[in-house]
């Protein structure tokens, strides 16, 4: 906003005051996920004419859900993952062992970690009864979910 | 006890450990093993002996085998939990469900636990994706490469 040329007669350290006041006025509305009235009401304690608070009110509902999904996404959690990969294959020798005659599954897991966004994807091999045991155990988690879902 | 000096014992062995595990690695018939070992000239009895021992303890030799091939952490199990945040530092008033994941895995006797988030549409998709993996054995292509490479 110092770039801006309709603000150019203003004093700088002026408009940073006004721009902080703002930023943290819609940050703190954000957060508490406040409604019209609450804020038109901390506005007229502030003295702000009504077309004034008008206008900051028809923005900031323009803008709300954006905010709230901003807000939303800040924060520590445990690395997210994304999605999923998987090869079969069937192993037939080693050096060590011969005629082996197995299939074999390996499944990467793709792994986002928010804060430095960087990918520490995790691999790991399974028969096919381990992988059928670990969709066992995630079909339960989806049960449970959509069971959650319905009380 | 045995009366034989300390050397013959240890040729004895290992020749022994050799046979048995060259055997067992090559997963050789019965017919195959009692061939090679009529060339080492013992009697019958000894060669009915080696034969049993070898059949006793082939898939204990070949289980112990398959842990020197080269290969990456294996699947141990996986826990999982329901978590659903209300709120947060930045934003209050949150309903945000995730499914939080402990999967343990195993690499040589190690053991390594990792804690993973997802969220409920990539629950799904996780799932989908690896019934189609699990399907993938059962299809014609597969069992004909399965049944042709016996």
């Amino acid at each position: 906003i110092l770039d801006d040329p309709d603000l150019k007669d203003i004093d700088p350290t002026v408009l940073k005051h006004c721009h902080a006041a703002a930023a943290t006025c819609i940050l703190e509305a954000g957060k508490q996920k406040a409604d019209l009235s609450a804020i038109s009401t901390c506005l007229e304690d502030c003295k702000l004419d009504k077309e004034r608070i008008e206008q900051f009110c028809c923005e900031y509902q323009k803008n709300k859900d954006a905010l709230e999904i901003l807000l939303g996404s800040i924060g520590r959690s445990p690395l997210h993952i994304t999605d999923v990969s998987w090869r079969l294959e069937y192993q037939i020798k080693s050096n060590q062992l011969h005629k082996t005659y197995q299939p074999s599954y390996l499944v990467t897991l793709n792994v986002e970690n928010s804060d430095s966004g960087s990918h520490p994807d995790v691999s790991f091999s399974c028969t096919m009864e381990q992988l059928q045991d670990l969709v066992g155990k995630l079909k339960d988690a989806a049960k449970s979910l959509e069971r959650a879902t319905q009380m | 006890k045995l009366n034989i000096d300390v050397d013959t014992v240890q040729h004895g062995l290992e020749g022994l450990s050799y046979l048995l595990t060259e055997s067992s690695k090559l997963m050789i018939s019965e017919i195959d093993f009692q061939d090679s070992i009529h060339v080492l000239g013992f009697s019958d009895e000894l060669n009915k002996l080696l034969l049993q021992l070898y059949l006793d303890n082939r898939k204990e030799i070949r289980s112990i085998l398959s842990e020197l091939a080269p290969k990456l952490p294996s699947y141990h199990s996986l826990e999982w939990r329901l978590d659903v945040q209300l709120a947060s530092r930045s934003l209050r008033q949150q309903i945000k469900p995730a499914v939080t994941i402990k999967l343990h895995l195993k690499q040589n006797e190690d053991q390594t636990a990792q804690v993973f988030q997802t969220d409920p549409s990539t629950l799904l998709h996780l799932i989908q994706q690896l019934e189609q993996a699990l399907g993938e054995m059962k299809t014609n292509h597969c069992r004909r490469i399965v049944r042709n490479m016996k």
